[in-house]
């Protein structure tokens, strides 16, 4: 019979600009909240997924000093340099083959305090050619992005400055969130300075420091070690390719792929009605509906009107990132996983203010790369099915 | 078949600038080394679970993962559990005389410490040797205050 995983518990830090601590003591605390919280220590753990980035943490493979904070010591151990969704998946993909019972995914970033991370990002340019040119970093690539949007669909600003608007709001209902504002209009939004018009400030990710653990567990074992696991139903990624100039920007093919492969093994045929509730990893206020509509969640080119119609809202037809998604928070290398937590309170009822009625079934994505290059979605249910 | 660089492969020189990282670590282990090696003496951390002392003290058990924070003085004594005879240098420059790196069991401590080994001849280095610190004439609380080692 085929294996299913479940997510047993979750955590995460209270996200900030500067944490205050090193990236060992972050991971102690975290790792050890976790254990607390499910009655476990190291030794229960069979496998750790670990994710950060080289560049940012400042040494070569970045998790050999995570390894021992977490737990890993004499353990089997493995990393990825990507975003932390994809540890997620590749935790599931170790128990799905029968070797581990259990996971530990542990995915971090000092992106706020030590790193900023869209300086990372011009090392993913090509050498020879984008990165000769100087012209491009991550935030005036994410400009090109919008207005790629903007132009393909004939719209204006607002529904930037209405997406992150709704986006500062859902943050002021997070305790983990690490920008807010809970009056925030789009009126707000459009008084921000321009970085790369028409990217203004508050339609950009902010720099963050900040940590999340999710163990996972075979079928049996989660229902051994907790109340309410939260089963991982379908999961898949793909990329497209790291040329800017061969991609259309105003859309995202690899998210489509991505979902129809992780929606057909959750036999979801109808995501928008389906699914109840989608955190999404929007680094800017566009990428949030280029995403959406990718996964099929809205009509093409529709963000004025899901705007203007509440829909994306927590109370609307189509709940979208009710922790107040990547303009709140978003933590490099985490962001993804922090994403698949989000979606574990809001199935397990845990989500307070932000939290969806009724809520059973939630897609997580996370990407990675220049304007979204690698997306990844994870379909999630509060029942095993 | 050997391989063959193509008409048109090139290498071309790009820069990597990670100069802006700001580093942080949790810094009292290695407060409580320092401030000690000023007085030439040898302080770590050992752990109430598992007994583990260890140079410089982490502020956590790497075995038992629980905190740990009891100071304890080691040894400026120890055995010498292995060695290399450097030709070069770090960046594999030629040394001007061979030297020997040892990584040296201080007594009452289990993490090993680094240092080089002097007043011997290379030939004679021997895994399982007592060696002694020699400390500088003024410590200034570095990790250089122990200019080397001699066998006892």
């Amino acid at each position: 019979m085929e294996r299913k995983v479940a997510i047993v518990s979750h955590v995460q830090t209270k996200h900030s600009s500067d944490i205050g601590m090193p990236r060992e003591r972050m991971l102690f605390n975290l790792v050890k909240e976790l254990h607390n919280k499910v009655g476990i220590t190291r030794h229960d753990v069979d496998s750790y997924v670990l994710c950060s980035n080289d560049f940012e943490a400042g040494r070569t493979i970045s998790t050999v000093f995570e390894d021992t904070p977490v737990g890993a010591y004499m353990k089997d151990e493995t990393k990825v340099e990507m975003d932390g969704i994809m540890a997620l998946i590749y935790a599931t993909m170790r128990i799905l083959s029968g070797q581990f019972d259990t996971a530990l995914v542990v995915a971090n970033s000092l992106g706020g305090s030590q790193f900023r991370p869209f300086l990372i990002m011009e090392y993913q340019l090509d050498p020879t050619f984008d990165r000769q040119v100087g012209l491009i970093n991550e935030l005036n690539a994410g400009a090109f992005q919008a207005r790629s949007y903007m132009d393909k669909y004939g719209l204006d600003e607002w529904f930037l400055d209405a997406i992150s608007a709704r986006l500062l709001r859902n943050g002021a209902i997070n305790p983990y969130a690490l920008r807010s504002k809970d009056d925030a209009t789009p009126e707000y939004v459009a008084s921000s300075e321009y970085y790369y018009e028409p990217l203004r400030k508050l339609h950009c990710y902010p720099f963050s420091d900040g940590a999340c653990a999710v163990l996972l567990a075979c079928g049996e074992k989660a229902k051994e070690l907790c109340e309410k696991p939260v089963w991982i139903k379908g999961f898949s990624n793909s990329l497209e390719t790291c040329r800017l100039g061969e991609r259309e920007l105003y859309t995202s093919p690899s998210t489509k792929q991505a979902a129809e492969k992780a929606y057909k093994a959750a036999g979801i045929s109808d995501p928008a009605n389906e699914i109840d509730v989608a955190e999404i990893s929007a680094k800017f206020a566009h990428q949030e509906p280029i995403i959406c509509e990718s996964l099929g969640l809205f009509p093409e080119g529709s963000a004025e009107d899901v705007a203007k119609n509440d829909l994306a809202e927590i109370t609307g037809k189509m709940p979208i990132s009710p922790s107040g998604g990547g303009i709140c928070t978003y933590v490099f290398s985490a962001a993804g996983l922090i994403n698949v937590a989000q979606c574990c309170q809001q199935l397990t009822g845990e989500a307070g203010d932000a939290q969806v009625p009724n809520a059973k079934i939630a897609l997580a994505h996370g990407q990675d790369g220049f304007c979204a290059q690698h997306n990844s979605v994870v379909i999630l249910s509060s029942e095993e099915g | 078949m050997a391989f063959q660089m193509g008409e048109e492969t090139r290498t071309f020189p790009i820069t990597w600038d990670v100069s802006a990282n700001k580093y942080k670590i949790e810094s009292r282990g290695l407060r409580i080394l320092t401030e000690g090696m000023k007085d030439k003496k040898i302080r770590g951390i050992r752990c109430h679970e598992c007994d583990t002392v260890y140079i410089p003290g982490p502020f956590y058990c790497r075995k038992c993962h629980i905190e740990i924070d009891e100071v304890v003085e080691v040894k400026d004594t120890g055995t010498v559990m292995s060695f290399a005879v450097d030709m070069a240098d770090i960046r594999g420059n030629p040394l001007p005389e061979k030297r020997i790196s040892a990584m040296i069991k201080l007594d009452d401590c289990d993490a090993w410490f680094i240092g080089t080994v002097e007043n011997m001849d290379w030939k004679d280095a021997k895994v399982g040797m007592r060696v002694k610190s020699i400390w500088v004439d003024e410590p200034q609380g570095k990790f250089s205050d122990i200019d080397h080692f001699e066998p006892i």
